[in-house]
């Protein structure tokens, strides 16, 4: 109760707090008056989305495939809006924090940016999202999973933020689960890269880890650009754990999971990697190797989906020729969703034809808005998390990077 | 033997000379020797590696040691030749390593790379030298020879720019993946001798890498083309005066340089089985660091030097720091690989093999 009554209170706080975490100028054009400001769009004017994704680089099909959804979406939309043209100005944030803090910036510099969508990195989202709120943007991540992103405890200038993916607490909780549980490891070191994505998910898996009677034997530390990483296996090696989990990126993990099969006395020693380790890319980079390795990721079968995602599959291959080529597309289109849901909601026409939109409204609707998207139940909480999450275990089959396929390579071993 | 013989610096500062930052130097130089003493005997009372977990590690920096010592050559003849620091030259490292995946994948696609690996990789190893070579010529005729006689800052920033430009080429011709280099079962086999597992890669790539680094070295040292290149880097204008040519000298030094990037980005995907666009960066400046701390202008300062780092960056971590107590040491291992190269530097700024400058020139 006590806990229920802080958490309310926090987010009251941070509600009134939102007011002075942006630049504060009460602004009326036409016929809205908003807190923070309104934008005017032109009549035929497109109304214009951000996109912040990571379209370069070992990381790109995670960004391409939550870009991809994103335009389904406007697609299936008719490409128009309150009979205004849709146009996604979409971004390549690199999924680091120097891309991250220069595509919010360039997409906050733009007086016609509604709202942005993204970023598929949570180490580009943490500066991102600031920049954005500063200029009164409301942000909708599509991937990025940090829990200090929508912790009660978080900042004022993220109160703009909100995502339509799940938080790592839960993902790192059902990772140690699955660890204890299924894999019966008693011992686990972690490696993380430095992200906060990594760094948060190996810290709350080690918790959770240790909670459930666990050893968490070291939480080792590498560069993402890190290749020789035989030296840092041997170390693990001399601590025999049962269990090596690695939530990196595409690059890095490759690296770990290649060495650590030709390391002596990691021969028996279990590995398991994150959701970033989840594409076609990753089966590339990491070769042969990849065959038997285990990625935890969100339960993507249908079961455990919403209704329309089957539906979605379809139009996704029909129009690029492919199958999602990686895993956060349902989150991705169902922000898509979400965006465009609230500002049909907020948007007031005048007698003209041109459209207005505040910006402090359209970040209270986005919160307050409620859907059954692709990816399951849409519904914010006061601190921006809107997502469901389902745990799952996917084990890779094959190592040509064109098997790549969401249920059979890497298959579903867990829940069974 | 030297290409330059690098600046006339005293060894130590005069005595007489003795200031705040001159103490605070020799505080670092202590502090570092006691970190490095105390870290290594708390190590070893530990025992927490095995002997043979040791000779894996010395391996694995002998392996990636070889490595940055193939790459540090060619910055390190550039700058003797040219006093210029070619920083495209990780990138020319990139260029031999992706040629050398097209024709290696294209074999073991084939089934040859298994089947035959001695052709097959001297074929890989010769497209990629090809490839390399080439392109350090097409940078030194195109974008350096422009600025060889304009002073200031201008040739290193031709520099860089050359090296965007090939990573960005290279990005734009082949994509953003990581590509896996072909890993043939041959490749994954190892030897036991004492007890310890000793992988046939590492000693083909350090053995090779040793056997082509002799035979530049008696190329630079043995040859009328070493002679000429010497003469150059001693002094070119006078080395004109003698009748030496020395765009031909120029042009020689940036094939040699290219052949073993080309050589050691092939043994770098075979080692780490990664090629992307981006990939001969960290090496390069790792290798630039190796061939100062070898003596920028030296030849075996410059293989000195990268084996140095290789054993550092492998060792250093488990070696200094584990016994310090302080947690997940691979994070630090740049950082105690690059305080010791300061060190070095302080101790002795013109390099390990680092000569003072000729007092009188022709």
């Amino acid at each position: 109760m006590t806990k229920r009554f802080c958490r309310g209170l926090t987010g009251l706080l941070a509600t009134a707090l939102l007011t002075i975490s942006v630049a504060v100028a009460e602004q009326t054009l036409g016929p809205v008056t908003d807190e923070i400001g309104v934008i005017r769009i032109p009549k035929g004017a497109p109304i214009q989305i951000g996109g912040s994704w990571v379209l370069s680089g070992p990381d790109t099909a995670s960004g391409l495939d939550q870009k991809r959804a994103v335009e389904i979406a406007i697609k299936q939309l008719g490409g128009k809006l309150l009979d205004h043209p849709l146009k996604l100005n979409a971004e390549d944030d690199l999924c680091n924090a120097e891309g991250g803090q220069t595509v919010g910036t360039k997409l906050a510099s733009n007086p016609q940016t509604v709202i942005v969508l993204g970023s598929a990195c949570s180490s580009a989202a943490t500066p991102e999202a600031p920049i954005l709120w500063q200029a009164g943007i409301v942000d909708i991540c599509t991937s990025c999973t940090a829990p200090s992103l929508t912790a009660p405890n978080r900042k004022p200038e993220y109160a703009g933020f909100a995502r339509t993916v799940y938080s790592d607490i839960e993902q790192g909780k059902a990772d140690a689960t699955y660890a204890r549980e299924e894999m019966k490891a008693k011992s686990v070191v972690t490696i993380h890269d430095g992200s906060p994505y990594a760094q948060q998910l190996q810290q709350v898996m080690a918790d959770n880890f240790k909670a459930m009677g666990g050893a968490v034997l070291s939480q080792e530390a590498i560069a993402p650009t890190d290749v020789d990483m035989h030296p840092l296996l041997t170390r693990i090696a001399s601590e025999k754990p049962d269990l090596i989990y690695f939530p990196v990126f595409t690059a890095a993990g490759a690296q770990i999971l290649r060495q650590a099969k030709e390391t002596p006395g990691l021969e028996h020693t279990g590995l398991l990697g994150g959701g970033a380790l989840f594409s076609a890319d990753f089966i590339e980079a990491a070769g042969p190797a990849v065959i038997g390795f285990l990625v935890a990721y969100p339960d993507l079968s249908p079961e455990a989906m919403g209704k329309g995602y089957p539906d979605f599959v379809e139009e996704y291959k029909k129009a690029y020729g492919e199958a999602p080529i990686s895993g956060n597309h349902g989150n991705a289109y169902d922000a898509a969703i979400l965006a465009t849901k609230a500002i049909e909601q907020v948007a007031k026409s005048d007698a003209a034809g041109n459209l207005y939109i505040g910006k402090k409204a359209l970040r209270d609707t986005v919160f307050a808005t409620k859907f059954d998207g692709i990816s399951g139940p849409i519904a914010c909480d006061p601190y921006g998390e809107c997502g469901e999450f389902h745990p799952s275990v996917l084990e890779y089959t094959s190592a040509d990077p064109k098997t790549f396929a969401i249920g059979k390579n890497p298959k579903k071993i867990w829940p069974k | 033997m030297s290409l330059l013989a690098a600046a006339r610096l005293p060894r130590f500062p005069a005595a007489s000379r003795i200031d705040a930052v001159g103490i605070a130097l020799w505080g670092l130089r202590i502090a570092v020797v006691l970190v490095v003493v105390i870290g290594t005997i708390g190590s070893l009372i530990k025992a927490r590696y095995t002997g043979a977990q040791w000779f894996d590690l010395v391996m694995f920096g002998l392996t990636i040691g070889s490595i940055y010592a193939q790459i540090a050559l060619g910055y390190t003849m550039v700058y003797g030749v040219l006093r210029m620091i070619n920083f495209a030259h990780g990138e020319i490292v990139m260029s031999g390593a992706f040629a050398g995946y097209f024709v290696a994948t294209a074999f073991d696609h084939s089934g040859l790379l298994t089947q035959s690996p001695l052709p097959t990789m001297a074929a890989v190893v010769a497209v990629a030298v090809l490839t390399s070579t080439s392109i350090a010529l097409l940078a030194e005729r195109i974008a350096y020879r422009p600025f060889r006689r304009s002073g200031g800052l201008a040739p290193l920033i031709c520099a860089f720019g050359v090296s965007f430009f090939l990573q960005q080429t290279f990005r734009g011709m082949f994509g953003t993946a990581v590509r896996s280099y072909p890993d043939p079962l041959w490749q994954r086999a190892a030897f036991h001798i004492f007890g310890y597992t000793v992988p046939h890669l590492d000693v083909l790539v350090v053995g090779l890498a040793l056997l082509f680094m002799l035979a530049l070295y008696l190329i630079v040292q043995r040859t009328r083309m070493g002679t000429a290149m010497r003469a150059v880097a001693e002094d070119a204008e006078a080395a004109a005066l003698m009748g030496i040519d020395i765009n031909k000298i120029v042009v020689f030094t940036f094939a040699l340089g290219g052949a073993m990037a080309g050589i050691a980005g092939v043994f770098y995907s075979m080692v780490y089985k990664q090629v992307y666009f981006f990939m001969g960066f960290t090496p390069g400046l790792k290798a630039f660091g190796a061939a100062v701390l070898g003596g920028i202008g030296s030849i075996p300062g410059a293989m000195l030097g990268g084996f140095f780092l290789g054993m550092v960056e492998s060792v250093g971590p488990s070696l200094f720091l584990d016994g310090l107590g302080i947690p997940a040491p691979y994070q630090l291992r740049d950082l105690i690989a690059f305080t010791l190269l300061i060190m070095v530097l302080i101790f002795r700024p013109q390099g390990i093999f680092g000569e003072r400058m000729a007092k009188r020139r022709a």
